[in-house]
């Protein structure tokens, strides 16, 4: 089963064409690697992926539906979640309420606390998971990167998305933090969930992912797995070098 | 378990609050005369209108300069609802600001949809345009004739008149005032507030931000027309130039500002202190524009000196003043990590 495709996705940015036909799948269940070099339009396919920009042709597909012209909350609603290349956390909510705010609550609900007993023991669960619990109460703009990075994963998590798209998630994150932020995604992955991450950092791709997708020039110039991509004369040639 | 400076400024807050309380019941009591009566009902209304544009500003932080074509709305539609539809006076202000509620459902929808400088245009352009067509339709409106909206009590001595609104005006804030709580602490708020931190990633987390904004808007209109249509009944007068004016959105954002716009009481504080000063300059400077200067002023020094506004200083304040507890945003070492269980992570993750 193919999770997320997408079928000759372009978008252009004046005379810049950024995403050229991209025609792509990531697939069910598996943790997806999409690299390529700085402008290959990897963060510009995931804005496009999740509604944040509307391609200018193309089809996206997510679960065997149509998500081309969804908004943002619909896409998100639908089971993608994502996280940000700079990340994004709401910079005067405490830790504890960026975590909650991911919460999807309908009708009434949305009159009730919105910091209930059973929400809060879930917001920690993921805020101890990702190392961070003992920040709860800190407003966010007041943590450091790497801990905001952590904060913005916690929050997709919450929300509980059945696809997680992350963007650069080792970008300003300590060694240490980074093997966590590795070990969670495996285990996450174990449990179902799908991930597609965007990353330059190597050894991390090559040690959590199972399929990987090359983007060069808007367009996908290899995939396969680590292990095929690592020798790859291409992918050599556009990215990793010799 | 709350901390000790936590403790501290929900003891000084609840304080605060009793003594507003037993002030403003007691104000009518304690006024000398029917005209600091007056001032306390304008600095009320303020508070109320205030208090309903934060709605919007305070949660959403849309910063909306047209509330007061909605206030104007709400006035109007209260006075021309007595005057041609003959309907009893409270029925008419209740009536009056559900159409404004129901006139904002496509002034938001349109509105809405810019962000920023925009929409702070857009909201400029509503007055101007409300301005035009009731100062224009002279024949439904009065025009710049004005309207003369009968006295709800016409037998009450002035005095009495202004105690009862008096009362009026501070059950409103109150019950405005409890919705923005109920609201604040809601799961509703909580979105409301994330869109006001970063709208684009709030709608990545499955938040419906429009509609989000669509309702807090019209149930800011709501409560700005209720504030407009009980000043009409109070004031009894109405003209389109003083009721559709670019200044009473202005002062509502000032008061917040001044005041605090992420406090439930930040407008309130705010309306006190602008509402004050407004009357004594208008009092001791008469027809000259120097309430307009001092307005400008204030809000200078406000963006420069205290940009969260008076009650968060305060706050601040008092966090510097109570005991520091032992806390650190320290990042944990790779030691740290092994001995809470990181290890097995690593070791997972590099074996696959």
């Amino acid at each position: 089963m193919l999770s997320l495709e997408t079928f000759e996705l372009t978008k252009a940015f004046g005379g810049n064409l950024v995403l050229d036909k991209t025609t792509v799948s990531f697939q069910h269940g598996k943790v997806n690697a999409l690299i390529g070099p700085n402008g290959s339009g990897k963060t510009t396919f995931f804005n496009c992926v999740t509604g944040l920009i509307r391609p200018d042709s193309g089809r996206i597909s997510y679960a065997g539906a149509d998500i081309t012209r969804r908004s943002p909350h619909a896409i998100a609603r639908a089971g993608l979640g994502r996280t940000f290349q700079l990340c994004r956390v709401f910079p005067r909510m405490t830790a504890l309420d960026n975590v909650l705010a991911a919460t999807r609550p309908r009708g009434a609900n949305l009159l009730r606390g919105a910091r209930g007993r059973a929400e809060i023991d879930r917001a920690r669960g993921w805020l101890t998971k990702l190392g961070i619990e003992h920040l709860m109460q800190t407003e966010a703009r007041n943590l450091s990167w790497g801990q905001q990075k952590l904060l913005e994963l916690a929050g997709v998590l919450m929300s509980e998305p059945e696809t997680v798209l992350l963007d650069e998630p080792a970008g300003g994150v300590n060694p240490a933090l980074l093997d966590r932020i590795g070990g969670l995604v495996r285990d996450l992955n174990a449990e179902g969930r799908t991930f597609v991450i965007v990353e330059h950092n190597m050894d991390l791709v090559m040690s959590i992912s199972d399929h990987i997708v090359v983007f060069d020039r808007g367009r996908p110039i290899a995939e396969g797995p680590p292990s095929l991509i690592r020798t790859d004369e291409r992918v050599l040639g556009a990215y990793l070098g010799a | 378990m709350p901390s000790v400076s936590e403790r501290s400024t929900k003891i000084a807050a609840t304080v605060a609050l009793t003594a507003f309380a037993a002030v403003a019941l007691a104000f009518p009591e304690l006024a000398p005369n029917p005209y600091i009566l007056s001032v306390g009902i304008v600095v009320l209304n303020y508070a109320v209108l205030s208090t309903s544009w934060n709605f919007v500003g305070g949660f959403t932080g849309y910063i909306s300069l047209g509330h007061g074509a909605l206030a104007g709305l709400g006035a109007y539609g209260t006075g021309l609802l007595i005057t041609k539809g003959g309907l009893p006076s409270f029925v008419a202000l209740g009536v009056g600001a559900v159409l404004v509620a129901v006139v904002a459902i496509p002034i938001g929808y349109a509105a809405l949809r810019v962000r920023g400088a925009s929409f702070v245009i857009v909201s400029i352009a509503l007055v101007l345009v409300t301005l035009l067509v009731f100062q224009s339709w002279a024949s439904f409106t009065g025009g710049s004739r004005g309207l003369n909206v009968p006295r709800p009590f016409p037998g009450m001595l002035r005095p009495e008149h202004h105690r009862v609104f008096f009362y009026l005006f501070l059950a409103l804030l109150a019950l405005a005032a409890l919705v923005w709580w109920l609201i604040d602490r809601s799961r509703f708020g909580l979105g409301l507030k994330a869109i006001r931190e970063d709208e684009d990633k709030a709608e990545t987390l499955g938040t419906p931000t429009f509609a989000y904004k669509l309702v807090v808007f019209v149930v800011s209109a709501f409560f700005t027309g209720l504030a407009g249509g009980l000043y009409a009944l109070w004031f009894g007068d109405l003209d389109p130039i003083f009721q559709f004016s670019i200044l009473t959105g202005s002062y509502m954002v000032l008061m917040a500002l001044l005041g605090g716009v992420r406090n439930l009481f930040g407008p309130l504080v705010g309306a006190l202190i602008v509402g004050s000063a407004l009357e004594y300059f208008k009092v001791e400077f008469g027809n000259t524009p120097l309430h307009l200067v001092a307005t400008g002023v204030l809000l200078a020094l406000v963006v420069l000196f205290m940009p969260d506004g008076v009650l968060p200083a305060l706050g601040a304040l008092l966090r510097r003043l109570s005991p520091t507890t032992d806390t650190s945003i320290r990042e944990v070492t790779a030691a740290e990590l092994a001995a809470t269980g990181g290890d097995r992570q690593h070791a997972e993750s590099r074996n696959l």
